[in-house]
């Protein structure tokens, strides 16, 4: 078994929602977490304890200097958690809009930019790092229940199957390293962004169709993660925290 | 070369032992691609307990480079 005490964890979009409760999670555990976030004022509500960097990781120069500066101050990144996105719905075809029917070109490439591309271009360049250093690390993708497909998330469901697809794929091939690739698929869990997305009724109808009737916790995540980090067998694995929602 | 060397080249390339020669390169090998490097990077240190610098990762590309790295590591290669 892995511990996370004294590891070096990376958590993007860890400012808020299920990022900042896997970041707190983490630094309770006892290791040192350093989280990526676009959002300043948030990053700043942060405690000292953890390492905070406002940056854009759609951008590849941008994270590259940002994981140099990390690895030049903690030696190593062992676990990264690629966190960040932001969930996006549009039909494919809208017909209550005759004058624009088709999902827009430019929201499907910049919603695969955000959500796939930036966890092509973290897990890269720190996949990079923990071979170089021959750190046994983890990486840990957030995935979705729409990664299976979900009607009006054409952009959001791409990415994350692809992310799905990234995660097995490395776990083929940086398994020789003892690097590990794993993604979480959560279903509706009980945050912000949730709320603010769904409706109340849409939420009732959820906790309706879902077997254990309510929404996951924060904490569920976190719980999800911890338990990637401390079986080191754990590999390629999609893990459905969606309180039975897909089944 | 001695055995050693040519049993974990053969184990990572998928070969028999008496295919090895010195005078492969990984031209001459078909299973030898990006993977198959990582995994003999992986191979070589665990059975020799050394450690390769990525220079010499990079520099992987026949089986006399892989001896000859071996070599400098202290590592008996036979001759």
């Amino acid at each position: 078994m892995l511990e996370i005490k004294n590891k070096v964890a990376v958590v993007t979009g860890g400012a808020s929602g299920l990022g900042l409760a896997i970041a707190q999670g983490l630094v309770k555990e006892g290791a040192s977490v350093v989280v990526l976030d676009l959002d300043r004022n948030k990053l700043d509500l942060l405690p000292d304890e953890i390492e905070k960097y406002c940056i854009d990781i759609t951008n590849y120069e941008l994270v590259q200097q940002t994981v140099d500066s990390i690895v030049s101050k903690f030696s190593k990144i062992d676990i990264l958690v690629n966190n960040a996105g932001v969930i996006y719905s549009e039909s494919f075809i809208n017909i209550m809009n005759p004058s624009c029917m088709k999902h827009s070109y430019d929201r499907f490439k910049k919603n695969l930019d955000i959500n796939l591309n930036s966890v092509f271009i973290m897990s890269s360049i720190i996949a990079e790092k923990m071979v170089i250093n021959r750190t046994q690390g983890v990486i840990i993708n957030m995935s979705s229940i729409s990664a299976q497909g979900n009607a009006g998330q054409t952009a959001y469901s791409a990415a994350k199957a692809a992310v799905e697809a990234m995660t097995k794929t490395w776990s083929k091939e940086l398994g020789v390293f003892g690097i590990r690739s794993v993604a979480i698929a959560p279903g509706f869990i009980n945050t912000e962004s949730t709320n603010h997305a769904l409706n109340e009724k849409t939420i009732k109808h959820i906790k309706s169709n879902t077997p254990l009737k309510r929404l996951g916790e924060t904490l569920n995540i976190f719980q999800s993660v911890k338990y990637i980090v401390e079986n080191d067998f754990v590999n390629g694995a999609v893990l459905q925290v969606d309180g039975g929602l897909t089944i | 070369m001695n055995d050693k060397v040519k049993e974990v080249l053969a184990e990572v390339f998928d070969m028999k032992s008496s295919e090895i020669t010195v005078g492969l390169t990984k031209d001459d090998i078909d299973t030898w691609d990006s993977l198959r490097q990582m995994d003999l990077v992986t191979s070589l240190e665990k059975e020799f307990d050394i450690r390769l610098e990525m220079m010499e990762i990079v520099s992987l590309d026949s089986v006399a480079k892989t001896v000859e790295i071996l070599k400098s590591k202290g590592v008996d290669v036979g001759d």
